[in-house]
């Protein structure tokens, strides 16, 4: 076997204990100074070492993935995908679960407090969503073997990261305008789900972004990793399904 | 078949000889090394939650106050105790250590399908180590066992933050883990290892990860909503605002029934091992243990969590239900045990250490099955329920049997993780002194459940005829730490003075043992791995 002595080596890589590291700053203590010792400056020390551990790791990860050193594996991430999404799934079952049993056992629904929502925005942000997947799709059409067209993918994906970034400007809209009508997480039970539904699906938004921004700087070298790239759209498909649920059980049902 | 494995052991030399190097362990992404981190991660947690059980058994060694006066410094540590024993203990040494190191040897894999996601696994599950183990360092820690109820869990002083955030890492950390490895599983199979010819062992870890990923995200959802209310003012489970505990309850043990089986499978998967290995014989009804038992467990697994809430205000409806379903699963688990017995049946059996936990596996989860059998009745449930017999029963059934199976199959591997043997002295000496001790502990325990003696309290002062019992069950405990502490040794001295032994001390079929030297260097076999037509695991007298 040719690679043999390459074999005899073993692996390492820096990134997933310095993103592990990252986490614990970012997330444990952070949340742990600012809101359970209410300490704001420890908390914010910790987002200032959490952060940038978080961001160098995950670049440093992408440009590893890229050079690809553990290649016997690569094209699986098209398959390790939907299993993915399945967990993914699940969080927002748990979030509908609670969701439904609190809503069917209320008196009356929606309960006291609760602003008239505007229904032309989830329209509106509906449609931003299913034409980014198209956007994404044709994207995706442009790095197929027969004709690859380089331009024309970064070209796509560009479309589909601003009509994602659209969707979370309008969302962060109406979150602002149902603040001025007091309308906020602690509200009532209608609003603890709202916020936490909208807000666990707009930051399944913001990760697709993060991916698509992964794919996007590399590739305007050159640089695009086929499997990676098919993963992050059938993610992307993904949350645009969940949002489908979201609009139709917390705006129209 | 097994020619190549005299020029693999070859190669181990010049691989492992080039001398230790830290980087190549904290960096590392090989799933050997990966598994020593989640072993080393795991057998900590345990012996600090031990500690922790320790502390409370002495505690209960007389009426009042014995070794702190202070009732919350007892729930931290019973906090700790579950926690840690469950989250940071089992689940890690069972779908971390031991998935680790026998899913890509077994199926002939140099490695996971994704070692950089692996590392991450092992690191975010240490990190979820590090926020529970702050518990003893920062002020108010949490005390809320390891179910976390509101509405006590909200308005308690203690860090519900911290246990919130355990549960995500470690959770996140499940969830990655079981993406990499059904992945592996299904698509790096070495050529010829056909679905047939998987090892039990890696049915009960595929099973076990497709539990992990559909259930754990539901226990981050409820610990996730628990941190928002207690923090961010939402009223999910604030029965004043028209939100409800049950909520809560049913979402936490969604999740934390069927982890049960996460633990289970792995570790009768290894008792599995074992037992073919030690009886020189073929798994009996292999393939029908997997359809049945496995997957008939796998089936029901999301069907009984409401056999936890009986007496919490859930509709009858659902009681009944659940009674039925409870009652239907220990079907396939007995099944499970049956194709123990027979795989023993006429097999030519040697008790070496493995092989004596294996039988003391058999023995504890019998004792743990048939108590359990009681309590999926709600009738009889009902007045078990919040006594002692429930630590008795599910220390039984899930929390010694199943390290019977941890500690018996650490013993089995240990031979081709270090290339090297234990002393079966000292082996022996541990598994009967763990085995005496917990007989002891947990028969008193569930005797006092059936005098009624409520459980979790720090004291128990309208009990004082029990008293003498509560000492029995305190010096079953300290003979339990005294044989953890020959296991420990008994590994460092295999790990350090062992004699060298060679790729198969066990003369098992299997591939670890056929195919790769002790210990096996980076990418596993020295060469591509090719399973024969009439090749099996178990072909024991072929």
């Amino acid at each position: 076997m040719n690679g043999h002595a390459h074999e005899l080596k073993w692996h390492t890589s820096y990134w997933p204990l310095l993103v592990s590291v990252g986490t614990l700053f970012l997330a444990p203590l952070a949340f742990g100074f600012y809101f359970v010792y209410k300490m704001p400056l420890a908390a914010f020390v910790c987002l200032g070492i959490g952060a940038p551990l978080v961001l160098i790791s995950i670049i440093g990860w992408v440009r590893e993935g890229l050079e690809d050193e553990h290649g016997y594996s690569a094209g699986l991430s098209v398959w390790a995908m939907p299993f993915f999404i399945v967990a993914e799934a699940f969080l927002f079952v748990g979030f509908f679960a609670a969701y439904w049993v609190t809503r069917l056992t209320a008196p009356f629904w929606p309960p006291p407090g609760t602003p008239e929502m505007s229904m032309a925005v989830p329209v509106v942000m509906t449609f931003i969503l299913v034409a980014s997947s198209f956007t994404i799709h044709l994207a995706e059409g442009k790095i197929e073997d027969e004709r690859y067209d380089g331009k024309g993918f970064i070209f796509w994906l560009a479309v589909t990261m601003v009509l994602g970034a659209v969707f979370l400007g309008i969302s962060a809209f109406e979150w602002t305008e149902l603040y001025h009508h007091g309308f906020v997480f602690g509200t009532n039970v209608f609003s603890s789900s709202f916020f936490s539904i909208t807000g666990f699906h707009g930051s399944h938004v913001l990760v697709g972004l993060a991916l698509f921004l992964c794919i996007l700087l590399p590739a305007l070298s050159g640089k695009v990793n086929k499997a990676f790239v098919k993963s992050a759209s059938v993610y992307w498909h993904f949350v645009d399904v969940v949002w489908f649920f979201v609009v139709s059980q917390l705006y129209f049902w | 078949m097994s020619s190549t494995m005299v020029t693999g052991s070859v190669d181990t030399h010049q691989a492992s000889g080039s001398g230790f190097s830290l980087k190549e362990w904290v960096f590392t992404t090989d799933h050997k090394r990966v598994a020593v981190l989640y072993m080393i991660g795991a057998f900590a947690a345990f012996l600090v939650a031990g500690i922790m059980a320790i502390l409370m058994r002495t505690e209960l060694a007389s009426l009042g106050p014995t070794v702190t006066d202070n009732p919350a410094a007892y729930n931290t540590w019973l906090y700790f105790h579950g926690a840690a024993m469950i989250l940071g203990y089992q689940i890690p040494a069972l779908t971390g250590f031991f998935a680790n190191y026998y899913v890509p040897l077994m199926i002939g894999a140099k490695d996971v399908a994704f070692p950089r996601v692996n590392a991450l696994s092992v690191w975010l599950f240490w990190m979820g180590l590090v926020v529970a183990l702050l518990t003893f360092v920062i002020p108010d820690p949490p005390d809320i066992m390891w179910t976390g109820y509101p509405p006590y869990s909200i308005l308690t002083g203690g860090n519900t933050a911290f246990y919130t955030f355990t549960v995500l890492l470690m959770g996140f950390s499940s969830i990655a883990a079981g993406v990499n490895f059904l992945t592996t599983i299904i698509y790096m199979r070495a050529p010829g290892m056909a679905w047939s010819k998987l090892n039990i062992f890696i049915w009960c870890t595929l099973a076990a990860f497709i539990i992990q990923i559909i259930f754990v995200p539901i226990l981050g959802v409820a610990v996730t909503m628990l941190s928002l209310d207690k923090y961010l003012g939402t009223h999910f489970f604030n029965a004043a605002a028209g939100g409800s505990a049950l909520i809560y309850e049913n979402l936490f043990w969604f999740y934390s029934h069927p982890a049960v089986y996460v633990i289970f499978l792995p570790a009768v998967g290894l008792i599995y091992e074992i037992v073919a290995t030690f009886a020189r014989n073929r798994i009996f009804n292999h393939m029908k243990m997997v359809y049945y038992g496995i997957f008939g467990v796998l089936a029901l697994t999301g069907l009984v969590w409401a056999h936890h809430l009986y007496i919490a205000g859930i509709p009858n409806w659902m009681v009944l239900i659940h009674v039925f379903t409870t009652l239907v699963i220990s079907i396939p688990v007995g099944l499970l045990m049956i194709g123990l017995l027979g795989t023993l049946y006429k097999g030519s059996i040697q008790y070496s250490t493995p092989m004596l936990y294996a039988a003391g596996f058999l023995f504890l989860f019998l004792i743990g099955g048939l108590t359990g059998i009681p309590n999926a009745m709600s009738a009889i449930y009902m007045h078990l329920t919040d006594t002692y017999w429930m630590p008795g029963h599910f220390h039984y059934v899930m929390a010694v049997s199943m390290t019977t199976a941890i500690l018996g199959g650490t013993y089995y591997v240990l031979p081709k993780m270090t290339g090297r043997m234990y002393s079966e002295t000292l082996g022996k000496l541990g598994f009967f002194l763990f085995f005496i001790g917990v007989n002891i502990t947990f028969m008193f325990t569930l005797l006092m459940g059936v005098k009624g003696l409520p459980r979790r309290y720090y004291d128990y002062q309208q009990f004082p005829e029990l008293e003498w019992m509560q000492q029995w069950a305190t010096i079953g405990s300290y003979i339990i730490l005294l044989g953890a502490l020959v296991v420990l040794v008994s590994w460092l001295h295999c790990a350090f003075f062992g004699m060298r032994v060679g790729p198969n001390p066990w003369g098992s079929r299997s591939l670890e043992w056929t195919h790769a030297p002790s210990p096996p260097p980076p990418g596993n076999f020295g060469g591509e791995v090719r399973v024969p037509e009439d090749w099996s695991p178990y072909g024991y007298g072929k």
